[in-house]
C-alpha cells in the first residue's frame, strides 16, 4: 500500500500549528506527495481546516467543488466540522466514495 | 472469529470466503463478487485503479459487520474484503459473503454488507478508458461543508 503515516501536527509558534492532511482519491491530482501541510490555530477545529484549505486551493475551482463534498476523517473516524482537531492522530480528506 | 474484514493487494479468492462463511448449523451462505467491467456510462473501460484509506476502511468494515450481527443474530458468518491497486477487466473488486441457519438473514446479511461497504468505505474508483483518459469516478458523500 502506498501509504505514508504523517505526523498530524508540528509546533510551529504560540498561536498556530502546521497540520498535515493526507490526500485520496480525486485529491491526489492536487497534491503530488498526497499530503498539503496548511497552518491553523492551535485548538482549531475541523472547519478551521476546511477554510485553511479553501484558502490553499483559491482559484482552483475543481478542488475548492470537490472540498465542499468532502469529509474529514482520522485513522478512525469521520469528524464533524465542530470537533475539534485531534492531537497526535493522522488526518485525511476524504472525497465521495465509491467502493466496490 | 466469525466476522472477517480486510483490505489486500491480493487476488481475492471466493473459495476462502465461503470456507469462512459455513458452520455445521449454518443451512445457508451468501457471495457476492464484485467485478470491473468494460463499460461506464458508454466509454470502454480497460482497467480501474482503487484507492482506498485502509486504516479507516478497516474500521468502517468492522462496523458494518458488527451492525450486521446486531440485526441478524451472533451466529452469523460475515466477510468483508477489497481490493487495493490497478485491476483488470473481470478481475473481483471485492468479495462479501454470509453464512447463517436460515437463507433470510444470510441473504440480508449479505446485502447489507455490499450496500454499506458502497456508501460508507473510504474508497474510490479511478476508471482507464481506451482512448488513454483516466477518470475519478463520482461517488457518495460521506458529508461536507456544515456538516
Amino acid at each position: 500500500m502506498n501509504e505514508a503515516t504523517h505526523p498530524q501536527t508540528n509546533k510551529t509558534n504560540q498561536t498556530n500549528q502546521t497540520v498535515s492532511i493526507r490526500l485520496f482519491g480525486a485529491f491526489r491530482q492536487f497534491g503530488p506527495e498526497s499530503t498539503i501541510n496548511l497552518m491553523v490555530p492551535k485548538e482549531a477545529r475541523v472547519a478551521d481546516i476546511r477554510q485553511a484549505m479553501q484558502s490553499h486551493f483559491a482559484g482552483n475551482d475543481n478542488a475548492l467543488a470537490l472540498l465542499k463534498a468532502s469529509a474529514f476523517a482520522t485513522d478512525k473516524a469521520v469528524l464533524d466540522d465542530e470537533d475539534p482537531v485531534p492531537r497526535d492522530e493522522s488526518l485525511s480528506v476524504l472525497p465521495p466514495v465509491c467502493g466496490g | 472469529m466469525s466476522i472477517h474484514t480486510d483490505v489486500t493487494d491480493s487476488v481475492l479468492d471466493p473459495a476462502t470466503a465461503l470456507d469462512h462463511c459455513s458452520g455445521p448449523g449454518h443451512g445457508a451462505a451468501d457471495l457476492f463478487i464484485g467485478r470491473v467491467r468494460n463499460i461506464n456510462q458508454g466509454r470502454q473501460v480497460l482497467g480501474v485503479s482503487y484507492d482506498l484509506h485502509s486504516a479507516l476502511c478497516r474500521n468502517v468494515f468492522n462496523e458494518i459487520c458488527a451492525e450486521a450481527k446486531q440485526q441478524w443474530g451472533e451466529a452469523i458468518h460475515l466477510w468483508l474484503v477489497h481490493r487495493h491497486g490497478r485491476l483488470g477487466i473481470g478481475e473481483a473488486s471485492v468479495i462479501a459473503a454470509a453464512s447463517s441457519r436460515h437463507r433470510d438473514e444470510s441473504f440480508k446479511a449479505c446485502r447489507y454488507l455490499v450496500e454499506q461497504m458502497k456508501h460508507r468505505a473510504p474508497i474510490w474508483k479511478q476508471e482507464h478508458y481506451v482512448d488513454g483518459d483516466s477518470e475519478w469516478v463520482k461517488g457518495h458523500a460521506l458529508c461536507g461543508e456544515g456538516r
